[in-house]
């Protein structure tokens, strides 16, 4: 399936997992390949979610509150002057990259969530359904808003961004081009 | 943990929310560095006992936590 897909959706999927080791989540769920997605430059579905007001830092500020208890995020962290980012670069110096969140990972490699694989399947149905060959940003975005088990669709509801208002965005652009 | 905890609500936000965040923030990392250091610590040979009284808790505690390899 990766074969289908554009440089641009390929990379965000890639980057995704660079996501999830920096929240310590320990897996990559929809909301690391939606922050991915929306850090990513060149693609139709990172500059669709920008320009819905979605940048990477907002989306990531959405993702640690949905994290729940069990995460560390680091803004909490600098509220009682401890900077996490100093504290992970030591642990990481005594105990190799990614240890911080190793022990709910298995060895440096790290699990795709159920609903983010979902995404992936719908990302292809997306793109199937616009009678595309190929599986690009814009089809991905769409996965992910669809899978709705997922982080990330809760966050994009919250944004106001339903998938009507994606579904629109997408052809409006796919005519501009 | 209970001193880190008592640090977090002396100095943190007068909001529980950010405060809150903050403790189970800590907790969090404070479990991930537990795990790292005992892993460690058995790998270079430190009975139960040993790392148990280093962390200030029983034996049973600690292996019932960390035990099973």
């Amino acid at each position: 399936m990766f074969e289908r897909f554009t440089d641009a959706a390929r990379q965000a999927v890639a980057a995704a997992e660079g996501e999830s080791r920096g929240m310590t989540s320990g897996h990559i769920g929809t909301e690391h390949l939606l922050i991915a997605l929306a850090a990513e430059p060149q693609g139709l579905g990172g500059r669709i979610l920008r320009h819905m007001g979605a940048g990477p830092d907002d989306l990531r500020a959405d993702a640690r509150r949905h994290a729940g208890p069990s995460a560390i995020d680091p803004d909490a962290l600098a509220t009682l002057g401890i900077d996490f980012d100093e504290v992970k670069r030591r642990v990481e110096e005594t105990f190799g990259p990614g240890a911080l969140s190793r022990g709910r990972e298995c060895e440096g490699h790290i699990p795709f969530a159920p609903a983010a694989k979902k995404s992936l399947e719908l990302s292809l149905r997306s793109a199937q359904a616009l009678g595309d060959r190929f599986i690009g940003s814009e089809h991905l975005l769409l996965g992910i808003a669809r899978a709705d088990q997922g982080t990330a669709a809760r966050i994009l509801q919250e944004r106001g961004i339903d998938l009507k208002r994606l579904e629109a965005a997408v052809a409006q652009a796919r005519r501009a081009a | 943990m209970n001193e880190a905890t008592e640090l977090a609500g002396e100095v943190s936000s007068a909001d529980p929310a950010v405060g809150l965040r903050a403790v189970a923030s800590l907790r969090a990392l404070l479990e991930s560095l537990e795990r790292l250091q005992v892993a460690s610590a058995r790998k270079q040979g430190w009975s139960w006992q040993q790392i148990a009284d280093s962390l200030g808790v029983s034996k049973q505690a600690v292996h019932k936590k960390h035990g099973r390899g």
